[in-house]
């Protein structure tokens, strides 16, 4: 059932220049927004043995508080196994959203536009590593210009951790592939400091800058394992990443490896117009480090803030930089907290506020307005935590309402107590993105069907 | 309102011409299309043997960042290629109207004598309506979103995603542009890119065309 058209309060943003309040602004700078408030987010989770069908699945939450179904999960589509579901990404006309596994290497396409309260699995594209020469891991799903971009995370020789990404139509159809560059394959790049990894994680673009920023995480071997057996594996542990590479975006050819010791993950880029610079975080050292081009047009990379004690192992995984480019939200997975910086001077953030959310947590993701914030909890299915403390959530889906000095909480779905899984990436929908029932055509002339 | 990077120049060097490649990105799909002259003709017609920009859009447009944008830039690379006499003819132009309400040829035709230059060419298209429409949008993944009122009733305005095609002369997309990255020094700069590619020996003769303004 289709509940808002497109003439009502919320309107299509085809084209992003002016960067708005919310996690919108975390996602690529080619894509279509929405404006006001979204009506579903969609959740890919983490299928676990024992609870429910134990299979990964996209999770539909209706979160319209003027809909009757507000705050509960309206639809969900189990994929049929595990595969290590992890993150998701919209196409950059939010047509469709790809959510991939970090184990099977499958990307699973669905289509979000026909039902935005229904997605349907549109493509599964199963030959990842064989297509891109042997890239195993598809982690960010980003969106440029009629295509998508696929970074990896390890390898099909030795399921470490060099790695590389690939681009795919929107459609699903192999484009190209490129790896990360290495010590002794440098690809024309400089090395600036000690490392030159060819690890991968995350990637964000600053068009304006003609910029690709790539991060670094760790293999297959390290993610795939126990994180009790593989912290006390002192092999292992120095298997991480340490780089964070600056590419040509228009060539994509790498120009710049950048020292950022202990796994730096998810890269959030300025709105600004002369904002030329991007946050990330390290996994195993906790610091904010600031990636920004310097007075002489040098990329540089520097840790300007520490996040929690790092002694003991906060452990931050997601981040979410508001439009306005003064604050960043950052989720600390291990003490299951979230701390906001200011960083109205990216050279020095300051902590404002924390806040416990659960045992653990991992994805947050704003609001167009930056009135709501949503949380969800699971990061890899082995390190997940198994039991909670008394009061603290271990599996969950949040929302809080946030009037820019507290948060208030809203609803909080229980996902094991739902039989749904552990939850991922959160991405939003709307069924005014796509002009309801007049929509059935690409020219939006043709009668649509009748019901 | 804060204009598109394409209507300022420049902020950064762009990869010379011939230093990066082009990945195919598929087969760009044919139609059944009217000419401003309205004739009825093939859009294949139209791609190939050269390399070819394609841009979507619709004469009413005025979203400053959406389809002038497109048409801006459009304008910006013929005056480039114009620049150069190796290159004048070596390129074709196509502005796609998904408006076949408004945009009759006579209209079209119209549209594009405010932007060809001399005997340039810079096709202007449109089609007879939904039934030949809709199989070229679908094909190019150009979905429409027209505003109605509550009584149905079509207000003359929509919204789309700006894309842009730059098409090889065996009808290969080799990129796509949006908005936040629609610039003739780097369209030029691709262009230039695919022309090497059929004439390698002219690398060393032919002048950058981002050099040209």
């Amino acid at each position: 059932m289709i509940r808002r058209t497109f003439f009502t309060a919320l309107a299509l943003l085809a084209l992003l220049i002016q960067p708005t309040s919310a996690d919108e602004t975390c996602m690529s700078p080619y894509m279509a927004k929405i404006v006001g408030q979204e009506d579903y987010v969609y959740i890919w989770t983490l299928g676990l043995e024992g609870v429910g069908d134990g299979e990964d699945k996209l999770v539909t939450v209706d979160v319209n508080p003027e809909s009757d179904a507000y705050g509960t999960v309206v639809h969900s589509l189990s994929m049929g196994g595990r595969n290590e579901a992890h993150h998701s990404g919209l196409t950059d006309d939010r047509r469709f959203l790809w959510a991939s596994g970090l184990d099977t290497s499958k990307i699973f396409i669905f289509d979000i536009h026909s039902d935005p309260a229904a997605p349907k699995l549109h493509r599964t594209i199963d030959d990842f590593v064989d297509k891109t020469g042997g890239i195993v891991g598809p982690h960010t799903n980003y969106a440029l210009p009629g295509r998508m971009l696929i970074t990896g995370l390890s390898n099909n020789r030795d399921h470490g951790g060099r790695t590389g990404m690939a681009e795919y139509t929107n459609g699903g159809d192999f484009i190209t592939s490129v790896w990360m560059p290495t010590d002794d394959n440098l690809q024309g790049a400089v090395k600036s400091g000690n490392f030159a990894d060819g690890y991968g994680y995350d990637a964000r673009a600053l068009p304006r800058r003609n910029v690709l920023v790539t991060s670094s995480f760790t293999g297959w071997n390290n993610y795939m394992m126990n994180l009790g057996k593989m912290m006390g594996d002192a092999e292992a542990m120095k298997r991480f990443g340490n780089t964070v590479v600056i590419w040509d975006l228009h060539a994509r050819t790498p120009k710049k490896v950048l020292d950022v010791p202990g796994a730096p993950l998810e890269i959030r880029c300025a709105w600004g117009s002369r904002s030329n610079y991007c946050f990330t975080t390290t996994a195993l050292t906790s610091k904010v480090w600031l990636i920004y081009e310097d007075d002489d047009g040098e990329w540089q990379a520097k840790a300007v803030a520490d996040i929690g004690d790092a002694s003991k192992i906060p452990l931050p995984v997601d981040i979410s930089i508001s439009a306005d480019d003064n604050q960043l939200w950052v989720n600390t997975w291990n003490d299951g907290k979230v701390r906001l910086f200011d960083i109205s001077d990216p050279f020095a953030p300051e902590q404002i506020m924390e806040e416990q959310i659960g045992e653990q947590v991992n994805m947050v993701s704003q609001s167009w307005d930056g009135e709501r914030v949503y949380f969800t909890s699971s990061l890899l299915a082995n390190w997940d935590k198994t039991s909670a403390a008394e009061g603290n959530d271990l599996q969950y889906f949040k929302l809080y309402q946030w009037d820019g000095k507290s948060l208030t909480p809203q609803f909080n779905l229980d996902f094991i107590a739902l039989g749904l899984g552990a939850p991922h990436q959160m991405r939003f929908g709307a069924h005014a993105l796509y002009g309801g029932e007049q929509a059935q055509s690409p020219s939006g002339l043709a009668s649509p069907p009748a019901h | 309102m804060v204009l598109a990077p394409g209507y300022s120049p420049l902020s950064f060097t762009p990869p010379s011409s011939g230093s990066y490649s082009l990945p195919t990105m598929g087969s760009a799909a044919d139609g059944t299309v009217l000419d401003s002259d309205g004739k009825v003709r093939q859009l294949h017609d139209f791609l190939g043997s050269k390399p070819t920009l394609l841009s979507f859009i619709f004469t009413s447009c005025d979203d400053v960042n959406g389809c002038p944008l497109a048409t801006y830039v459009m304008r910006s690379v013929q005056d480039k290629l114009l620049a150069n006499p190796t290159t004048a003819e070596s390129v074709r132009l196509v502005s796609f109207s998904f408006d076949p309400i408004f945009d009759t040829p006579d209209v079209i035709d119209a549209y594009g004598a405010q932007f060809r230059t001399g005997n340039f060419d810079w096709q202007f298209l449109t089609t007879s309506g939904a039934d030949t429409l809709d199989p070229i949008l679908r094909a190019y993944d150009q979905w429409v979103i027209r505003d109605f009122n509550a009584k149905g009733e079509y207000l003359g305005t929509m919204s789309h995603i700006l894309r842009v095609f730059l098409i090889d002369k065996d009808r290969q997309i080799r990129n796509i542009y949006s908005t936040s990255f629609l610039h003739a020094d780097t369209v030029a700069n691709d262009i230039q890119t695919l022309l090497l590619e059929q004439n390698p020996a002219a690398q060393k003769t032919a002048s950058d065309l981002a050099a040209k303004r």
